[in-house]
């Protein structure tokens, strides 16, 4: 059985390309626009390993992360960093915080970090590890 | 002046003077023939009064006595109303019978004396006169001799006065001199003032003190100009340099943000092209393409990177203690992964040299830009690149001759090419933001200034050597953690 990734991102684009990246090399995709949709998702249809971005509307990827870690047990978490200490003004002011500290050499807790712009072999390679290892 | 008030003095000092000896010689005079007379009044009283019978003419011999003595020169008498004079009298006539009380009256130049004559029988005057000419003699000598003395007194007093004002104003007009060149500003030159007199050489030194007071203060207060100057040029050059830091903090900023957003928009680019490649068949002319899309979406990505740690410039670097060799091996093998196989790249790592407080990742981006910049410098795309890190001992020689080095220990990266070089003027510019020497789309323009920030916020420093058609060689000295430790086990 192929594992189940949850994607969380609010750019539909990023949505949409990662996912048909992961369905075809044969995984199942679900994905979701906030985090709160994306917990939502997880305890409705579980899932073996979530990526989720980190600046978002309303809870960011690090909270998301905590939340995955508290709720579930042994799911590993992948955060995409989008590598500056700059976020659009209409985010929190928590996600520039952690925007900054994800884009420092890693991220405490993450299982994995993916920095955009990351290319499909990256992203294949980096889910691989994670779940064979 | 003084010899004026002194001039006007003169002649009441004569005058006086004169008046007072002519005073003592007549007063003399008269006291002298007052008594004389008085004298002859007695005999003469005496010889009429005597027993035996006097006739006329013994009394004419007596007065021709008086007169023979040289005393005076007229005697007379008139006793009983009967006159009888000397025999010896000239023309000087018996007329005037009045006595005078003071010499010189009468302008006759005789002292006419009366006395009376008291004998037991009878009464009568005597009349002597005295001849005063030998005393307006001794007057007019004296005077003459006071007009002297008093003239040669005073030739002498002029000529004094004329040598000591002499001595006196001369200094003093020196003085004045001087005071006014100090008052107009001038107080270069040094007072020199010699004098006999006490208060004009204190007030020479008074003020030779007062100017030299005024030079030193004169040069304080220029110093203290020049300081304060300096002090607002500083502060004017820190104005500047700190505009110019906000300028590139918000221009960090603004590129930062654009960096990012740019990231999430090459993000689906990348993985579109990827899935497109994929799509379709491998001899389609669309894949080439695709690929080449591909090629720049991340070199798209790289300028992005750029971008990014341009931003953080303003911000902290993480730093961390760490044996930079094994760092400067990584990035020089992502180096050679990017670089064409023409280019022949050299290195000579040096394990050994200790730990550099520093940011791995800025490090690494360091090393990538001077080599990309090497890169670049080489014509048609082939040359040598050397990558060198070794241990530097810098000198305070040394030191001063380079901005932003101390003397130290310092680990040193260094990255040369056998490229184009650069002119005087290119190496000034080349750490600016935006200055590039390649074509437009070719460079940024950001590589160095990066390079040039992250040097900075390592406390280090950076060295430039080129020569046009030779090459180029960058040094970057970053400071080698616990110096003295290191240095004392370098010793040993």
């Amino acid at each position: 059985m192929m594992a189940r990734i949850l994607v969380i991102d609010d750019e539909k684009d990023v949505r949409v390309t990662v996912k048909e990246v992961l369905v075809r090399a044969g995984y199942e995709v679900d994905t979701a626009g906030n985090g709160n949709e994306g917990l939502e998702k997880l305890r409705d249809l579980g899932a073996d390993l979530v990526i989720t971005d980190v600046i978002m509307p309303g809870i960011d990827g690090v909270a998301v992360m905590h939340q995955v870690r508290t709720e579930f047990q042994g799911i590993p978490v992948v955060v995409i960093s989008g590598g500056g200490n700059i976020a659009p003004m209409e985010y929190e002011p928590s996600a520039i915080k952690t925007s900054a500290y994800l884009a420092s050499a890693s991220v405490a807790g993450a299982d994995a970090t993916l920095t955009k712009p990351f290319g499909r072999e990256t992203l294949l390679s980096t889910i691989e590890a994670l779940l064979n290892g | 002046m003084i010899l004026v008030v002194y001039a006007l003095s003169m002649p009441v000092l004569y005058f006086g003077l004169v008046s007072v000896v002519k005073k003592g010689l007549t007063d003399a005079f008269v006291d002298e023939v007052r008594s004389f007379s008085r004298v002859i009044a007695d005999n003469l009283e005496d010889l009429i009064g005597s027993t035996r019978d006097v006739e006329d003419h013994d009394i004419i011999e007596f007065l021709d006595g008086v007169v023979l003595g040289g005393q005076s020169n007229y005697a007379v008498i008139v006793v009983d109303g009967e006159l009888l004079e000397s025999s010896l009298l000239g023309n000087l006539g018996s007329h005037n019978f009045q006595e005078d009380f003071s010499f010189g009256t009468n302008g006759d130049s005789t002292y006419y004396v009366s006395l009376p004559l008291v004998t037991g029988r009878s009464m009568g005057i005597l009349r002597l006169g005295f001849d005063e000419m030998p005393i307006e003699e001794h007057v007019e000598q004296a005077r003459l001799t006071i007009l002297y003395v008093m003239l040669a007194y005073l030739a002498a007093v002029v000529m004094l006065t004329i040598v000591l004002s002499s001595r006196m104003v001369g200094p003093i007009q020196r003085l004045k001199y001087a005071s006014n060149q100090i008052a107009s500003g001038d107080y270069e030159k040094t007072l020199d003032v010699h004098s006999g007199v006490l208060e004009i050489r204190e007030l020479a030194r008074d003020l030779e003190k007062m100017r030299g007071n005024l030079v030193g203060i004169n040069a304080q207060l220029k110093s203290e100009i020049a300081e304060r100057e300096s002090a607002v040029a500083g502060k004017k050059s820190l104005e500047s340099k700190l505009r110019h830091a906000q300028r590139l903090e918000s221009l960090g900023t603004l590129a930062g943000g654009v960096a990012h957003e740019f990231n999430n928009v090459l993000q689906p680019l990348m993985l579109y092209t990827d899935l497109a490649i994929e799509d379709i068949p491998d001899d389609s002319p669309a894949r080439r393409h695709l690929d080449r899309v591909l090629e720049l979406a991340y070199d798209a990505k790289g300028l992005s990177q750029q971008i990014l740690t341009f931003g953080r410039i303003g911000g902290e670097a993480e730093l961390q203690e760490l044996n930079l060799a094994a760092i400067v091996d990584e990035a020089l093998a992502m180096v050679a992964a990017l670089l064409p196989a023409t280019i022949d790249i050299k290195s000579d790592i040096d394990a050994d040299i200790g730990l550099v407080n520093c940011d791995q990742r800025q490090i690494q981006q360091l090393i990538v830009n001077l080599c990309s910049n090497a890169f670049q410098s080489l014509s048609k795309g082939s040359g040598h690149i050397e990558l060198r890190y070794f241990h530097s001992f810098v000198t305070v020689d040394e030191a001063t001759r380079h901005h932003g080095l101390h003397a130290g220990d310092y680990a040193v990266i260094e990255v040369s090419d056998t490229g184009v070089g650069m002119d005087q003027e290119t190496m000034r510019r080349i750490f600016e933001p935006f200055y590039t020497t390649q074509d437009v789309g070719e460079g940024t323009g950001l590589g160095l200034s990066v390079v040039h920030g992250i040097v900075v916020r390592h406390g280090g420093g950076i060295v430039v050597e080129s020569k046009e058609g030779e090459g180029s060689r960058f040094r970057v000295y970053l400071p080698i953690a616990n110096r003295e430790k290191s240095r004392r086990q370098a010793i040993r």
